[in-house]
């Protein structure tokens, strides 16, 4: 984080954002020149070291992605399936090893056997048409997943056309700001990227900090494997999204909206961009948007391959183009965020909620799920299930229903599911029964509800490999800022590893101070939260796990 | 009062600190351990080793944070020390030694490591973890001549990154990678001599360990004795911190508690001291006879120029001899000279070099406010929404300052005005750059007055109650022709406007200015306009305002005060009035003289006239550094005895007759005053080198030889008297001065002053002058036959004439001049980067290599004169400010054309014969 960065690189707005150039300069490549990057720095009166400094640290910017032509999902749902060494050595038949790169989940949990070529994603059977796929032009990238509401539909409700979806915008824009903020207020929404913290306070926070310019942006680059209900609404519901966007802006009066969209989703920035042309279009975006006096743009960054960007002070230092290393707190981006200017920053779910607060009032919300945890919530399932796919429930539904009458049950043995990415809990499957898809169970039960999707672990699959994997996720995804994450995540991975692979045996009090030191230390979420599943493994699973320890 | 508790004790909190910095006001400084804060640096997070644990009720439910950015808050309960956070705070450390070599003993800072204490002190023993990666492999990067790093030992805490960024505002470190592989780089992962580090050490001041450091090793401790003392580099005044053993200096860095630069300075005060004992420096008396210089005894010289000075002034008067004397000298030693001078030779012949840098800035300031000094500190720049900065390059002149104002011009809710020829490195991060034509400052500065009383911007209340002259003055200026100063300026009225409005609609707007203002045939009017803009908008009087000239050397403010003026004496009192003459009569025991003496030029022309028959020159190389450098030769030439007073055997040394080796800052002590009339106190740090004396002393003996009862030179013996004399001066005692100095007036109980003109200006009122623009005589005669406007600057490497500079390994970093050149006039001429190009004036000639620049507009040439080789002032001119006599640098005619490359044979030669 620095101070000064963030005003030079905000000095030509986000318009002209030294992120995006970046992204574009590494096309041709896969990483920029030299030259390019120096002429970045100059451009944007910042050092060489930062320029360079960004660009290493992306998976598709850094100079290491130099040639990389197809990219492997490495996520977990695709790791516990087991489908991927199958899809390296295929693609191995038609590129050499250095030009295979990877890709931490494409959001074809449901498929898996995931790959990412040539701008699009790729699941399932498509990698025996790989003669197809390669240098033509095709539409193999289609996959598919149920989706289906157990009782309303709202999230997934079907679009009709823009005009009928943003009549109750329309409404609002003839409303006070501070009326609107009250609905949502009362709906009692709290934010679906993990923390949960309410989405009211949240906008109040940054609606009562005085600045002309402010920013809302959508966290679309949540990339927790196993999580592809932002997938879907980004392409199959971009309306619902950019709808909370512009109330978000309303209430706190912001002008500019920008959707942070993850790599390894490039279907969902054509989607949304449509949708934002559209909008266009019909006049609902823009300068003095009918006639209310509110301004509003749109504008998508294309993330380049990095999940600490979805923890929200990370993605803000990404957009602007400093490493997307996470800040302190205070201040909180309310108060000084992107470019220094207060910033939102919601999750994709979060926003695609605020079309039926608005529409039916807050209370309509908040009279579905339960007293802390109001609405419904989109569950996915991975190819585990009988039916994979997508669900919404309301909150507080048993977690059994949704495993047993939506997903149809395992399809083979499993021993555990992992509920809300890497970071959250383990929960052996005799613990399904105590929960329910709400904040207070999951909390109750120590486990985390996050994005509540789920990942199966199977039977046959070792929960020392599980914990490696998460230990390599988190090591390689850290930032690197905090001593806690950067070391002990990687001396995790390495405990783990050498247990798994040796006849080393890990000191248990070692391994428990270094949980501890992550949970108690870390200045953010990511290596405060890896050691929750490690811990649930090693309290569920410690029969399996004791011959790896003394 | 709002409370909080340390481990239960209730303390009064201040809203908005960090609980760190709560804890520490109140505990011990080590109670609570960290790594990556830093004094001068915003905190940052990483290290998290100054975990607390924080409870709403007295041993209530904990949650652990780092109380570095953690604010603290009422009724908190605060646990520094539980058994958790210690052992919180010892696995964290235990996971840096898995990647750190253990090899203290053998470490450049063992016993001065913040890892090692931190280490200590949370009790680690052993390192658990199994054999792991690591970046032990790092190699250790000498490149540089003074920076070195060895990545190997870095903890990865940010802190030379957060210092290059924060303090410095360069950019030059950041990190690459991600995750454990993330590392410390310069540039694209450059060594430091390819990077584009500017030298400042602020990063290897700041890093915990050895990762980064430098030649001198500033971080070991092997030196026995440390000395606060100031910078002789320019006129900020930084305080050092010298470490020494046996009477050798071998390390400096900058004091945290420093009010001037907060543990911050330069290359040049950090790392370019190593001229102090460098062979070259003279060790002896020496009188040349036959042409050649002959080492003698003290009593010998003394002898000798007694006698001489004596029969010159029996048998030509007084006024034949003339002094020149250091602004790289004490205010104590300038007190001296100007003394020695009116009371023993009875001539007030003393000038200094503030006549060819600042006398404008005196004069031009003394005639609008009263005082020609700045009005306000850089402290103020905390307080200002508006900097106009104009004709300096303070990144590059003053770098502390600069530094300071770059951070300012970087935030964008801060207005920056940058009025150069040049696009200075302050210029690219500037909201306005006026790029005029050089020579035309007064035309865009009566342009800026013009539209803020006509864009009803004027600040009418301050102008009826502070101000006179100004119903005249606006008539005048509202009659200038706008069409004309577009055209001689190059600017857009527009844009000057826009600069106007910025500046006259700030809340508060601070100016300052530097040699680009004074040193032009108009430079004291220029600085009449910077007082009358500030007169205009009403930006005088409180802190975040004023006028503030960057004085350029260490003691240029202080020479004046103490009378180096022929002029005005010992604070700045008019020589030419009976009562100021008989005060001074009365207190210096001899009767003193009341006809104004010669200034610098005016020496020279005496000399040429065969009017002056000595010239006595302190540590001023006026042979490479005044204008037109054949004419100041052929003045020294004709003057009988030239006596100079130096470290080093300078351009102007050869042509001495008698030399008299002085001491270095470093040898001596004294005080110097910074642009902000800040007079801080110089320590000797070593003794003289064998053979030399402080200046000071020497003159003192030299007065008493001629039969002036003068005391020994002790600095609080001087400052006693010079404070009963100089009116500003009553309240400044050595003891007085402590770390941070005085700024002056300083009243007799030792209240000093930040700010001028709060009430009531020293001249009563705000005076405004009007005056037009004229184009120089230089370019009236010149500019047909001579089309091209060579202008002077100084780079960061070097100081003045670089006798000290050169002499350090500075010179590796910037090895000679170099001339900006715009590429479209470099095309025009063809000229390549690095090809020699010829440039001529009515002067003269002189060979220089080409750096090709989009810096300089079209028609616009830029050099320095730090290097004898090249001698920039064979060409420059004898135009002078029209009212205080400084020479106009800053615009000189020449023509150019490539050179046959006489020169360049000549520079490789000398190159590889060492």
């Amino acid at each position: 984080m620095s101070d000064n960065l963030s005003e030079l690189l905000g000095r030509k707005g986000v318009e002209e954002s030294l992120f995006d150039k970046l992204g574009q300069l590494a096309k041709l490549e896969g990483t920029p020149t030299e030259e390019a990057i120096q002429e970045m720095a100059s451009t944007f009166l910042i050092g060489k070291a930062n320029a360079f400094g960004t660009t290493s640290f992306y998976d598709f910017l850094k100079p290491e992605n130099k040639g990389k032509k197809v990219y492997v999902c490495n996520g977990t749902a695709c790791v516990c399936a087991g489908t991927q060494k199958n899809v390296i050595r295929t693609l191995k038949n038609h590129f050499d090893s250095k030009e295979i790169g990877h890709m931490t989940c494409l959001g074809r949990c449901h498929e898996n056997s995931a790959f990412h070529y040539n701008g699009k994603n790729y699941s399932g059977s498509a990698l025996r048409k790989l003669e197809n796929i390669i240098d033509t032009e095709n539409d193999l990238n289609k996959d598919f997943y149920n989706v289906k509401a157990l009782d309303k539909a709202i999230l997934t409700e079907e679009f009709t056309s823009i005009s009928e979806y943003y009549q109750p915008f329309l409404e609002v824009l003839k409303q006070d700001s501070l009326a609107v903020l009250e609905e949502i207020k009362t709906s009692n929404i709290r934010g679906r990227g993990g923390a949960g913290f309410p989405m009211g306070l949240k906008l109040e926070f940054c609606r009562n900090v005085k600045n002309d310019t402010k920013f809302i942006i959508c966290n679309a680059d949540e990339g927790d494997p196993g999580a592809y209900s932002d997938r879907y609404l980004l392409e199959q519901r971009p309306h619902s999204v950019l709808f909370g966007m512009l109330i978000s802006g309303y209430v706190t009066h912001a002008s500019y909206g920008i959707v942070y969209i993850r790599a390894e989703y490039p279907e969902s920035v054509k989607v949304i961009q449509k949708a934002i042309d559209d909008l266009l279009a019909v006049g609902l975006i823009g300068e003095n948007i009918k006639g209310s006096g509110f301004n509003f743009k749109f504008k998508i960054i294309q993330a380049q391959g990095s999940y600490i960007c979805g923890e929200e002070t990370a993605l803000i230092n990404s957009i602007e183009g400093q490493r997307p290393e996470v800040r302190i707190r205070p201040p909180f981006p309310a108060q000084k965020g992107l470019f220094n200017k207060p910033t939102t920053v919601n999750n994709v779910e979060t926003l695609a909620a605020l079309h039926f607060i608005i529409k039916n009032g807050g209370a309509a919300w908040k009279s579905m799920g339960t007293e802390r945890s109001s609405g419904t919530k989109l569950v996915c399932l991975d190819s585990y299930f009988n039916k994979p796919g997508m669900y919404e429930v309301e909150m507080g539904t048993p977690l059994s229903t949704v495993i047993n009458e939506l997903g149809g049950g395992f399809a083979s043995s499993v021993k555990a599911v992992q509920i809300g990415g890497p970071l959250g809990g383990l929960v052996p499957v005799e613990k399904i029964e105590a929960l329910a898809i709400d904040f207070e169970s999951f909390s109750k039960e120590g486990f985390l509800l996050g994005h509540a999707s789920i990942v199966c672990v199977p039977s046959d699959f070792p929960i020392m490999k599980f914990i490696e994997h998460l230990f390599d996720f988190a090591s390689y995804e850290s930032c690197g800022k905090c001593f806690p994450c950067r070391l002990g995540t990687k001396r995790g991975h390495e405990l783990s590893s050498k247990a798994l692979n040796s006849d080393y045996k890990i000191d248990r009090k070692l391994f428990t101070d270094l949980l501890t030191t992550l949970e108690q230390g870390s200045l953010c979420a990511h290596g405060g939260g890896i050691p929750l599943p490690v811990r649930n493994a090693m309290q569920y699973f410690e029969s399996e796990l004791k011959q790896y320890f003394n | 009062m709002k409370t909080a508790y340390i481990d239960n004790q209730e303390f009064e909190i201040v809203e908005g600190e960090s609980i760190l910095a709560f804890i520490k006001r109140y505990k011990e400084k080590n109670l609570v351990p960290t790594l990556c804060d830093a004094p001068n640096l915003e905190a940052f997070g990483a290290c998290r080793v100054c975990s607390v644990e924080v409870a709403l009720e007295e041993n209530g439910t904990v949650k652990t944070m780092a109380s570095c950015h953690t604010p603290v808050a009422a009724n908190q309960y605060i646990y520094t020390s539980t058994e958790s956070v210690k052992a919180l705070r010892k696995n964290i450390i235990e996971l840096v030694l898995t990647d750190h070599p253990l090899d203290c003993l053998t470490c450049e800072v063992n016993g001065n490591c913040e890892l090692q204490t931190v280490a200590a002190q949370v009790g680690i023993r052993e390192v658990r973890y199994p054999e792991g990666d690591t970046h032990l492999y790092k190699m250790k990067d000498l490149s540089h001549p003074y920076m070195t790093s060895d990545l190997s030992k870095c903890i990865n805490c940010y802190r030379c990154v957060r210092a290059c960024d924060e303090v410095q505002g360069e950019f030059v470190l950041s990190m690459s990678g991600r995750g454990f592989d993330t590392t410390i780089i310069k540039g694209f992962d450059q060594s430091f001599m390819d990077s584009d580090c500017v030298s400042c050490g602020a990063c290897s001041q700041a890093c915990p360990t050895s990762a980064i450091s430098d030649i001198f090793q500033s971080k070991a401790i092997e030196a026995t004795e440390s000395t606060r003392t100031i910078c002789t580099y320019c006129g900020v005044g930084c305080n050092l911190e010298v470490a020494t053993s046996n009477g050798e200096i071998l390390s400096i860095t900058a004091p945290y508690d420093a009010e001037v630069n907060q543990g911050h300075t330069c290359l040049k005060g950090r790392y370019a001291f190593k001229f102090y004992n460098h062979p070259d420096r003279l060790d002896s008396p020496m009188i040349k006879r036959n042409g050649e210089f002959e080492k003698v005894s003290w009593d010998e010289v003394y002898e000798y120029i007694t006698s001489k000075l004596t029969s010159y002034k029996e048998e030509f008067g007084p006024d034949s001899m003339a002094g020149i004397s250091s602004s790289r000298c004490t205010n104590e030693e300038n007190y001296l000279m100007q003394k020695f001078f009116r009371t023993v030779l009875s001539t007030n012949n003393i000038d200094g070099c503030a006549r060819v840098c600042h006398s404008p800035t005196a004069l031009g300031m003394q005639r609008t406010f009263g005082t020609g000094a700045a009005t306000n500190s850089i402290d103020d720049l905390k307080d200002t929404n508006c900097i106009m900065v104009i004709g300096a390059n303070p990144t590059s002149g003053h770098p502390v300052t600069g530094a300071k104002l770059k951070q300012f011009a970087m935030k964008s809710d801060n207005v920056s005005i940058v009025i150069d020829p040049r696009r200075t490195e302050l210029a690219k991060y500037a909201t306005h750059h006026l790029a005029l034509r050089p020579g035309t400052n007064v035309a865009v500065l009566n342009m800026m007055m013009y539209y803020i009383i006509t864009e009803g911007l004027a600040d009418t209340e301050f102008i009826a109650s502070r101000t006179e002259g100004f119903e005249t003055y606006k008539a005048e200026l509202l009659a200038i022709d706008l069409t004309q100063i577009e055209e001689v300026s190059g600017l857009d009225r527009e844009q000057v406007k826009a600069a106007a409005i910025a500046y006259a609609t700030a809340a508060n707007a601070m100016s300052f200015h530097g040699l680009g203002v004074t040193e032009h045939s108009l430079g004291t009017f220029t600085v009449m306009q910077i007082a009358d803009l500030a007169l205009l908008t009403g930006n005088i009087g409180r802190r975040g305002v004023g006028v503030n000239p960057l004085r350029g050397q260490n003691n240029v403010q202080g020479s004046a005060d103490m009378g180096v003026q022929p002029h005005q004496g010992a604070g700045y009192l008019d020589i030419t009035k009976e009562e100021v003459n008989k005060t001074y009569t009365e207190f210096y025991g001899v009767e003193v003289p009341r006809e104004i003496g010669y200034k610098i030029p005016e020496m020279f022309d005496a000399a040429l006239e065969g009017k002056l028959k000595s010239i006595w020159i302190i540590g001023e190389d006026v042979v490479q550094t005044d204008p037109n450098t054949k004419k100041v030769i052929k003045a020294l030439e004709a003057t009988e005895l030239v006596i100079v007073q130096e470290l080093f055997m300078t351009e102007t040394a050869k042509y001495a007759d008698v030399i008299l080796p002085g001491a270095s800052f470093l040898e001596k002590s004294g005080t110097f005053t910074n642009g902000e009339r800040r007079v801080q106190a110089v320590r000797q740090v070593v003794n003289p080198i064998h053979g030399c004396k402080p200046d000071g002393q020497i003159i003192v003996e030299i007065m008493n030889k001629m039969g002036y009862p003068q005391p020994d030179y002790t600095p609080d013996g001087m400052l006693e008297e010079i404070s009963q004399i100089v009116p500003f001066f009553a309240g400044i005692t050595w003891d007085r001065l402590g770390k941070n100095g005085l700024q002056w007036p300083v009243a007799k109980d030792g209240t000093d002053t930040q700010i001028l003109h709060k009430e009531e200006f020293k001249r009563g009122k705000g005076y405004f002058e009007f005056n037009p623009w004229r184009e120089t005589e230089e370019l009236v005669s010149h500019a047909l036959e001579y089309p091209y406007i060579l202008t002077t600057n100084r780079e960061l490497e070097h100081y003045n004439c670089g006798a000290m500079t050169r002499r350090t390994a500075n010179e590796e970093l910037l090895k000679d001049d170099y001339l900006m050149i715009n590429p479209e006039d470099a095309q025009d001429h063809f000229i390549k980067e690095d090809d020699y190009l010829c440039l001529e004036s009515p002067r003269g000639k002189v060979d220089v290599r080409a750096r090709i620049t989009d810096e300089v507009n079209p028609g616009v040439l830029s050099t320095t004169f730090h290097f004898p080789e090249i001698m920039i002032n064979n060409i420059t001119g004898d135009v002078h400010d029209s009212e205080a006599m400084c020479p106009e640098y800053k615009v000189v005619a020449v023509r150019i054309r490539k050179s046959k490359g006489k020169f360049k044979e000549k520079k490789n030669l000398s190159v590889t014969t060492g």
